[in-house]
């Protein structure tokens, strides 16, 4: 088997990812608020039917375009092909290198979308990152709607060989040639598995 | 003779077991008769000879070749002779004289010498009934035991079914307690017989066996008194298993390895004689290192547990292994890391300590422990100062210390007094915590020790009588407080976790109690520590209120938490303490401007109520005495008390915000809940079923105060019996009586509440929900009593009380109508009763939105804890007219042109949630009014489709003042019943293109829509087609061509999209036929519920959620090739979903592209 590129790759703890979900405020768990919910009930008591309609949105159903965090989201699960760990543990995927154009606020419609993601490979000789962009390349594409365009680059500086890695990366026909390979369809599918 | 012999030759020939067994019941039954005549017995015995003869001469040559003949022989003798034994089995076990059982014992014993391959199972069962025969003599077993033991080496060739035979049979004999005196009388302390039984067992390897043959070594140990050569003998034949394990079996045979390692245990721990040869075995064993695995090392150590707990005379057996049973084990403790370990070794030194102390009876000499835990004391000591050992040092002492009362006193001083100088020192902030957390551990486990004292010698009890405790009172101002004084300002989360661990640690100082010269318990600390105590934490406690939002930015609560649950462990047991802690709260409450608060104030406010009704309400007071003269006499409710008056004080805390009212009378209901459940816990639900003293009305006795009693009672030392009588903490009456004093201040507030100044909504629905909560946990009778079925309309008013009437103050009719029993409610169904008048009552419907929704809720409640009566009553009668009324009153104002839609949404609210109670009870008398109601719902007026889209609330009571807590009455099947009567008629009239006219059709669609969304799937389930058709239809209309509302048909949508997942999830080969409408369908209803609308916003979201749910659950369940055609459509409309405003229709999009992007 080939030697691994990196042995020994910096590896974040799930809990310190960005994420969406805990800026929400959790409700106080003190010994003593076991009645909490029931003596602050949220919901008005006795609310019959005649109330049910033209009630506030329920926060989580409010319109939220997509977002760099979503992004973030789509691609951080990708398994690194190397490692046991997501791209988002490794670092190679950051939430600061995503970026839209134009950004949510002044989106129209169906108005393009363009969406850069900077990559920072564990070690700047890294020999997967051609497939690591690729896969996230690959999943943009499946999860966003058509008026989405993709600029999956690697940082600046952050391989020794980047400006040829993006020039692969940016090239329509080779990243369609490169899936309809087998070999690299099913190393993508693998890496996409952690991805839900 | 010739009838044995024949029946012999059956048996040998048999083949199956009930024969056999017929068999030799007719030669026991033939012996019987003859009263065992010897003649007879000895007919029986060579009915057998046949085979035996030819045993003896062909044994040794032919059959050894395997030849083919021999081995059959072998095989009818060993069945000859189980014929013999079977016989003996089913045979009367008094029939045998004493010298046939002498022979026949010589027969079968002799079978051990002579013949290996054939005699031996049959001959040991033989052997086992022959020593249960009745004239079995002792010196018989000692034969039997020689004779068996002549096996030698061909004992290992037997199968492992005989040796289990054999081994029943030793087992039998060694029991015996006439035949182990007899051994022991012949052989002494040489104990020949157990060297040969040793022999013979030597290299068992069958687990089942094993069980048995430790059985014996253990009574060969316990019961004869071997000499150290036979016992070392013995320990050899036992510890050569030790660690024993077992393989893991394809055919598992119902024992563990744990039965294994128990019994092995058994033999260690089973005589003290054995310690000179158990504890250096198993110390070595433990000394080996890394080379054992922790399962191993734990067998070690319970092993070594066990043998010090049953050793006796410790003095011998024990103490000789001390110090180099310490000298091991210190490390395991010291620098272990597996919990298990670590635990089982502080398992061994506990043991050692409590085994030096004594039993309950006697008591062992004072300087066998005190050179323990000097020897311990010794090694520890030093440890304590080094943080890296601290925890593990202090594990150890923690350990041998306080094993037992003695120990404690000896050495409970000594150790504070090292933890106190280490203190004064310490190297780091965790160092200091770790201290902290050995001291609150001796404290903790003197209490369990004081608990624990009544099962102890009577020499311990003296012994606490005699402490002096004064090093541990002194602990808060030497320890304590200087450490929380230093850090309370501002800790880093080091420094916070030390002040929790202060926190605690007080907390158990105060809880710590002693035993004065009478035997009395008292509090060990003066009424001023607590005080002190209790200021501390209450600072604490009310810090977020003196503080604004912006000087308080900490969001670590867990300090506070702990300060929390150690002020409740404070006032369980110094009860003065928490009049004080509320006095200072209310101040620091009312010192704060109320008439505008912010977010911040609200939640803080929130939160300190929360805290103290869980500090004195969630648990029931102990009666302990104090130093000082309490402030008032102890009663389990004076906390609760208390906290009612602090909270009937507060309140109204703002003439301006409702919030901050509301918030007080949600702390009310809180702590209602809080001390029920603690009544529960204590004394069980049934306390309140076994105490009926007093029938008397409660509201009666209340009478007889003045209104703003509760007020008055500021500094009154007791409640006046009116209110709550006197009990000790362990009556069950406690449960009745906090009933009884919350139903008195609920009543009170129910009187202020609707008095000259109205609450707001927020502060009424609090009441009623806490005056639910007290008047559900009364039992029926004594809410008769209390007349509260017309109290619910009156609100306890009485003549010379001002009223001042609001629709709202309806809501406080729901709450206690909610909490009452059927049987109490039967008063409310007189004609023209006050609930009637109230329901029927439509005048003041329109005059609020709030108004519909309380009548429905009193309707529901009205009609579904109706206690079934004939239907000729006249309460049924009423309740008929009610029903109607509401119906009738439907169907008039659906056919009135005069009446706006908004009064017959009320009207329908009210009509609809009344009838739902019946519903949910099966009440026949609905079957009459569904016609009406379906005729109101086909109604050509535009109002008919707000009846139809309401049907579904006939199937869906209000939970919230229906349930099971709220002695609801609600049958199991009552969705399927409702279902069959007010939808099933309706399908061939729904259908697109019958005979109706498609508005009737339409809104029939919408009544059985709304329906079957709110009834689990198996009550449509054998309706699927039609109700397919109809989901189909509903979400391929045309938006702009409907004859619905856009209203009701984005709620039909809905519905149908509903049904649908549901169906998915437990029929989905039902949905095969409409694949093409389902995804056409699905596909038109994302596309037109594109978030354009605001009002119905809500509504489009789900509709478009749902319809992405139903079309990605498609492919996980159907065939590719049904799907093929509709792929690259759906695929294409699922992309553009992924674009979604919404995040979570996202996902939906997301979801689904990925399972359909599969089929290509």
């Amino acid at each position: 088997m080939r030697e691994v590129d990196n042995a020994n790759p910096a590896i974040l703890n799930v809990s310190q990812l960005p994420s969406r979900s805990r800026k929400v405020t959790t409700p106080r768990q003190g010994p003593d608020s076991k009645c909490d919910s029931i003596v602050y009930s949220k919901r008005p008591w006795l609310c019959g039917s005649s109330s049910s309609e033209g009630e506030d949105l329920e926060e989580e159903d409010g319109e939220d375009p997509v977002d760099a965090q979503d992004i973030y989201d789509l691609i951080s699960p990708i398994s690194d092909p190397e490692h046991p760990h997501t791209l988002g543990q490794l670092s190679v995927v950051q939430l600061p290198d995503i970026h839209l154009a134009p950004p949510p606020a002044e989106r129209r419609g169906d108005a393009l979308v363009t969406v850069t993601v900077d990559l920072t490979p564990t070690v700047n000789h890294c020999s997967l990152a051609t497939v690591i962009g690729l896969a996230v390349r690959y999943r943009l594409e499946q999860t966003l709607p058509p008026n989405y365009r993709f600029d999956v680059r690697m940082k600046d500086g952050s391989h020794a060989q980047d400006d040829q890695v993006n020039k692969q990366l940016g090239d329509k026909e080779r990243v369609a040639a490169a899936l309809e390979n087998d070999t690299l369809k099913g190393m993508l599918d693998k890496m996409l598995e952690t991805c839900v | 003779m010739a009838q044995f012999k024949q029946w012999a030759l059956e048996y040998v020939l048999a083949d199956d077991e009930p024969m056999q067994l017929e068999l030799t019941k007719k030669a026991a039954k033939e012996i019987e008769d003859s009263r065992a005549s010897s003649t007879v017995v000895g007919n029986w015995a060579a009915s057998v000879h046949q085979w035996m003869t030819l045993a003896n001469s062909n044994d040794d040559d032919q059959m050894e070749d395997g030849d083919e003949g021999g081995s059959g022989d072998i095989i009818s003798r060993a069945k000859a002779l189980g014929f013999l034994a079977g016989t003996l089995d089913v045979l009367d076990k008094a029939i045998l004289r004493p010298d046939q059982v002498q022979r026949l014992i010589g027969f079968f014993g002799a079978m051990f010498s002579y013949d290996h391959k054939a005699g031996i199972t049959a001959s040991a069962k033989a052997l086992r009934q022959l020593y249960s025969m009745k004239n079995f003599r002792p010196e018989m077993g000692i034969k039997v035991l020689e004779d068996v033991c002549r096996l030698k080496e061909d004992f290992r060739l037997q199968t492992a079914v005989t040796r289990l035979e054999i081994y029943e049979l030793l087992l039998s004999l060694i029991q015996d307690p006439a035949v182990s005196s007899e051994l022991q009388h012949k052989h002494g302390s040489s104990c020949g017989f157990a060297v040969d039984l040793l022999q013979l067992c030597s290299s068992e390897r069958d687990p089942r066996n094993l069980l048995i043959w430790f059985k014996i070594i253990r009574r060969l140990l316990t019961e004869f008194s071997p000499s150290p050569e036979v016992t070392e003998e013995i320990f050899k034949a036992f510890s050569a298993y030790f660690p024993i394990s077992l393989r893991s079996s394809a055919t598992p045979i119902g024992i563990t390895a744990e039965d294994l390692k128990e019994a092995v245990r058994n033999c260690f721990s089973s005589q003290q004689r054995v310690a000179p040869f158990a504890f250096p075995f198993l110390m070595q064993k433990l000394d080996q290192g890394d080379a054992i695995t922790v399962a191993v090392k734990v067998d070690i150590l319970r092993t070594i547990k066990a043998c010090i707990e049953e050793y006796e005379n410790p003095q011998v057996s024990v103490v000789p292994y001390i110090e180099k049973i310490w000298g091991s084990l210190k490390y395991e403790v010291r620098n272990g890391e597996v919990k298990e370990t670590i635990d089982a070794t502080l398992e061994v030194l506990r043991a050692i300590a409590r085994k030096l102390d004594g039993s309950k009876t006697h008591k062992q000499d004072v300087a066998l422990l005190r050179n323990y835990i000097d020897l311990v004391f010794g090694d520890c000591k030093d440890d304590l100062s080094n943080p890296t050992y601290t925890k593990q040092a202090g594990l150890l002492l923690m350990t041998v210390v306080t094993a037992n009362i003695r120990g404690y006193m000896l050495y409970n001083a000594s150790f504070i007094d090292i933890i106190r100088q280490n203190l004064r020192q310490p190297k780091s902030p965790t160092h200091t915590r770790d201290l902290l957390l050995l001291v609150n551990s001796i404290l903790k486990t003197r209490i369990e020790l004081f608990n624990n004292r009544k099962d102890g010698h009577p020499d311990d009890k003296d012994q606490l009588r005699a402490e002096t405790g004064t090093h541990l009172v002194s602990l808060f101002h030497d320890v304590y407080l200087p450490l929380w004084t230093g850090k309370a300002s501002g800790p880093d989360s080091e420094e916070t976790d030390v002040l929790k661990q202060v926190a605690l640690g007080v907390g158990l100082l105060v809880s710590q109690q002693a035993l004065d010269a009478e035997g009395e318990v008292s509090l060990l600390c003066s009424g001023a520590i607590c005080v002190d105590i209790c200021t501390l934490l209450t600072i604490t406690l009310v810090k977020p209120l003196t503080l604004s939002s912006n000087d308080n930015q900490s969001q670590d609560a867990t300090l506070e938490d702990d300060v929390v649950l150690a002020l409740r462990r404070i006032v369980m047991n110094y009860t003065d303490g928490y009049g004080w802690i509320l006095m200072t709260a209310r101040k620091q409450i009312r010192k704060r401007d109320w008439a505008g608060p912010s977010k911040y104030s609200l939640e803080a406010l929130k939160v300190l109520l929360s805290r103290l009704a869980f500090i004195g309400c969630s648990e029931i007071p102990a009666k302990i005495k104090s130093d000082t003269e309490p402030d008032h006499p102890y009663s389990p409710l004076r906390h609760y008390y208390e906290w009612l008056w602090s909270l009937v004080a507060l309140f109204p805390l703002s003439p301006q915000s409702a919030t901050v009212n509301s918030y007080i009378l949600s702390s009310l209901h809180a702590s209602v809940i809080w001390f029920r459940d603690a009544c529960e816990a204590k004394y069980g639900a049934s306390a309140l079923t076994l105490y009926s003293k007093s029938e008397k009305s409660w509201l009666k006795e209340f009478e007889q105060l003045p209104g703003d009693f509760i007020s008055q009672l500021e500094g009154r030392s007791i409640l006046p019996d009116q209110v709550a009588s006197s009990f000790n903490e362990d009556d069950p009456e406690v449960y009745r009586q906090f009933l009884r004093l919350s139903f008195f201040v609920v009543r009170g507030l129910y009187k202020s509440a609707t008095g000259e100044a109205p609450w707001s909504e927020q502060a009424l629905v609090q009441l009623a929900q806490t005056a639910a909560l007290v008047v559900q946990s009364l039992d029926a009778k004594l809410q008769v009593s209390c007349n509260l079925a017309q109290e619910a309309f009156t609100l306890f008013k009485t003549s010379k009380d001002k009223t001042c009437s609001s629709p709202l103050s309806g809501l406080l009719t729901v709450g206690i109508l909610q909490g009452l029993h059927p049987s109490a409610m039967t008063e409310l169904y007189q004609p023209r009763g006050v609930a009637e008048k109230f329901i029927c009552d439509t005048s003041e419907l329109g005059s609020s939105p709030r108004s519909s929704d309380i009548k429905a809720a009193v309707g529901a409640i009205y009609s579904n804890k109706y206690q079934a009566g004939p239907t000729t009553s006249e309460e049924y009668q009423t309740l008929k007219r009610v029903l109607e009324f509401w119906t009738n009153l439907i169907k008039d104002s659906v056919a009135s042109s005069n009446i706006d839609s908004a009064s017959i949404r009320s009207f329908t609210n009210v009509a609809m949630h009344t009838t739902s109670g019946a519903v949910a009870r099966q009440e026949k008398l609905v079957l009459d009014l569904i016609p009406i109601l379906h005729e109101a719902a086909a109604s050509p007026s535009p109002n008919g489709e707000i009846v139809a889209r309401s049907m579904g609330t006939l199937v869906q009571p209000n939970s919230e003042v229906l349930n099971k807590e709220s002695h609801a009455n609600t049958k199991r099947f009552y969705k399927q019943w409702a279902y069959n009567f007010l939808v099933r008629p309706l399908y061939d009239l729904a259908r697109p293109g019958s005979d109706k006219d498609p508005k009737t059709a339409a809104r029939y669609s919408i009544v059985i829509l709304s329906v079957a969304k709110n009834c689990p799937f198996t009550v449509y389930q054998d309706d699927l087609e039609s109700l397919l058709r109809l989901l189909v239809t509903a979400l391929s209309n045309k938006k702009d061509d409907s004859i619905l509302s856009e209203g009701a048909a984005q709620a039909q949508v809905v519905a149908a999209l509903e049904i649908l997942v549901d169906i998915l999830s437990n029929e989905p080969a039902a949905l095969k036929g409409f694949l093409k409408e389902i995804i056409s369908g699905t596909t038109k209803v994302y596309q037109e519920s594109a978030p354009s609308n605001k009002t119905l916003h809500k509504t489009l979201t789900t509709c478009r959620k749902l319809s992405l749910q139903v079309l990605g659950a498609l492919p996980k369940t159907f065939e590719e090739r049904f799907l093929l055609p509709f792929s690259r459509p759906t695929q294409r409309m699922l992309a553009l979903a992924c674009g979604d405003p919404v995040r979570t229709v996202r996902e939906a999009a997301r979801s689904a592209r990925g399972n359909w992007a599969k089929i290509d």
